[in-house]
């Protein structure tokens, strides 16, 4: 049995689950930029021929072709990790305002406990900003169940919907029962200056309309069987959403539980009604005071986690503790850390900067392995992109130093671009260094504009990157092999003492990609 | 409220084919009727880092993660992984470490390890051969199902004896 067999069950991710129910509610776009722990979502829907999927460049760029797919008629979908959505927040914005007209869902994944990712930041407070619904299942069934409803919720409502997943539930599995595809029928595309303009004029009149709309869906947060209340002891009550549901279920099981699985807008009436029944009530969640501070906003007595435990996951074991609102006791497990794979092409790389004493901006990959002694070559990791702007930034209140950017092959086409413009422009020197390992190493090996493969692995047009970096306005641009240790050397000596900016392109395939 | 859910915690470093033990496991408990649920870590975790996954399986499981001194099995891929992940099993439960060392000797391709140790596994859960096979089916390519359901058996036979 294959995973592509409907009507049967298979044991499923959360992303997996998710991609399926999509794909049964008749999607036909999906775009995205990889990102653990969401990149499963698109490679599972890339297996689907009839789908049009792909890697985006970014997920600026993503969010855009995904919602103008919407826009034109076809149910939609763009999947991110959680930082991701920074990236795509300013077309996120304004979507808001504009609707859609086929179904449109922004699926993003949070890193509780930071397992691969450099922030925790809690994506459910978007959902207050963009003033759009947001549906957080606690399971792959839920994930598969809640994708479906959510473009349902979004052609009703005339809005994008965010579906909100932790990474444990993306990369859990569950065993989910498969079933048909049905695509709903195709409404015209039509012009519509006054809903797809937003000059200030109409945006004020869809500004009305978001605002009338954030009623209607919490008339629908009231209602919809998603925002569960599970009756059981009165002595104690649990509000709560996502994987903690699970969690508290091990520790709790015969409490009461208000569970939400549409968070946003909040159930106020559902919320007050449940607080009524049960003696103790008690907020419970992962990451930030979303919920408490909104039951508090109610002045409605609750009991919460000590604001210690808003860092990290809710781990099992640490219910009890988070329930009697202790604070949190860190300790230090001596777990293995990751590192870069024996034969990377990083290192050989990163043994160059080290010798020759650099201050390394870093960037977002792979790469950023070398910050961990005794390597301990990269200096900096920010978000996508900085590599190149830190080597910028630094330069201007430290010219002393001997100060380079490194960057990856798929995070310099992500966000490296501009930055390497924004250098020459302003007239910048130093040296960026493109680490092209051919491939989107951190996240399994994804495609990118500059392999020239698609997501699905068919050619395309290929990106070069050393002719983009003169045509960014680079002074000098080699392409150079870092494990030709000698020539890589005396090529770093040189053009770190030019008074240029200057790429050196440091290829060399990663050695994942040369097994496949 | 537990009643028989079967907690077992897999680990060791990346590239020892641990996802892909858990993975047949949760499959096979899948064919067998039970709710499953099975929790693991991907990316930069998986750069040689150390590597967990979790495995419940029973009538209903809410949790898709073991919690410390919960695990009936601790199947451990690595001996140095080991001294962390004995704190996921209960003071009764089965630790399968022993038969790395076993599995030197019953194995030549050490490839074969993951798939050798889930049939040590298999000895222990209320799971039929037919269903584990039925699993293997589904989680391997065509090509690579014969030569380790041959592994597989050879596991299953050493946990049995």
């Amino acid at each position: 049995m294959s995973k592509n067999d409907t009507s049967k069950k298979a044991l499923l991710s959360g992303d997996e689950a998710l991609a399926f129910g999509a794909y049964e509610a008749g999607l036909k776009v999906a775009c995205a930029y990889p990102g653990t722990p969401s990149t499963e979502i698109l490679e599972t829907l890339a297996t689907f021929p009839e789908l049009d999927v792909q890697w985006s460049v970014n997920e600026k760029v993503a969010y855009e072709v995904a919602l103008g797919a919407a826009i034109s008629g076809v149910r939609s979908l763009f999947a991110c990790k959680h930082v991701g959505l920074n990236v795509a927040l300013d077309p996120l914005m304004t979507s808001s305002y504009t609707g859609i007209l086929a179904g449109f869902v922004a699926v993003v994944c949070d890193d509780p406990g930071m397992h691969s990712s450099q922030n925790e930041q809690d994506t459910r407070w978007v959902s207050i900003y963009g003033k759009l619904p947001m549906l957080e299942p606690a399971s792959p069934r839920e994930a598969k169940e809640y994708i479906k409803q959510a473009f349902e919720i979004s052609e009703k409502f005339d809005t994008p919907v965010i579906l909100r997943m932790t990474t444990r539930v993306a990369h859990t599995k569950e065993d989910v029962t498969l079933g048909e595809r049905v695509v709903p029928p195709q409404p015209p595309f039509e012009r519509n200056i006054p809903k797809y303009v937003m000059v200030p004029g109409n945006a004020y009149g869809r500004h009305i309309f978001v605002e009338q709309r954030l009623k209607k869906l919490k008339a629908l947060s009231e209602k919809t069987k998603f925002n569960r209340i599970e009756p059981g002891d009165k002595k104690i009550g649990f509000i709560t959403s996502g994987v903690s549901y699970q969690y508290l279920k091990e520790h709790y099981p015969d409490a009461s539980y208000l569970k939400l699985g549409m968070t946003y807008p909040f159930p106020d009436d559902k919320i007050r009604a449940f607080a009524k029944t049960v003696k103790k009530l008690y907020v419970i969640e992962e990451l930030d005071p979303f919920l408490e501070e909104h039951v508090k906003a109610l002045g409605l007595k609750c009991h919460a986690k000590d604001p210690s435990f808003r860092i990290g996951e809710l781990l099992p074991e640490l219910i009890p503790a988070v329930v009697k609102g202790e604070v949190k006791q860190e300790k230090i497990v001596a777990k293995r850390k990751p590192r870069l794979c024996p034969e990377c092409p990083h290192w050989a790389t990163f043994a160059t900067l080290k010798k020759l004493d650099f201050y390394v901006a870093g960037d977002i990959g792979c790469y950023t392995l070398a910050c961990l002694p005794p390597t301990s070559a990269l200096h900096s990791c920010l978000c996508m992109g900085a590599g190149v702007t830190f080597n910028e930034g630094w330069r201007k209140g430290a010219p002393d130093k001997k100060i380079v950017g490194v960057v990856g092959d798929s995070t310099f086409v992500h966000s490296g671009i501009t930055g390497l413009i924004n250098a020459a422009y302003n007239k910048a020197k130093g040296v960026i260094f493109i680490l092209d390992n051919s491939t989107t190493a951190m996240t399994g090996g994804q495609q990118h504009p500059a392999t020239g493969l698609t997501i699905r692995n068919e050619p395309t047009k290929k990106l070069i990157l050393e002719d983009l970096c003169k045509a960014c306005g680079a002074d000098n641009v080699d392409v150079i092999d870092p494990k030709n240790r000698a020539e890589f050397d005396a090529l770093v000596e040189k053009r770190i003492n030019e008074n240029a900016l200057s790429v050196i392109i440091s290829r060399h395939p990663c050695k994942l990609l040369v097994k496949q | 409220m537990k009643d028989k859910t079967c907690n077992i915690t897999f680990g060791g470093t990346g590239g020892q084919g641990i996802l892909k033990a858990a993975e047949i496991c949760g499959w096979a408990a899948m064919f067998a009727g039970y709710h499953v649920k099975k929790s693991e870590v991907h990316g930069m975790a998986q750069r040689g880092g150390s590597v967990e996954s979790h495995l419940r399986f029973g009538k209903k499981v809410f949790s898709p993660i073991v919690q410390q001194g919960g695990a009936d099995v601790l199947v451990c891929f690595h001996p140095e992984e080991h001294d962390r992940l004995k704190a996921f099993l209960k003071p009764d439960g089965k630790d399968l470490t022993d038969y790395l060392e076993k599995a030197k000797t019953a194995i030549e391709n050490p490839r074969h390890l993951n798939v050798f140790l889930v049939g040590v596994l298999s000895a222990f859960l209320p799971i039929k051969t037919d269903f584990w096979l039925q699993a293997i089916e589904s989680v391997f390519k065509k090509k690579y199902v014969e030569e380790n359901k041959g592994v597989f058996l050879k596991g299953r036979e050493m946990g049995q004896s």
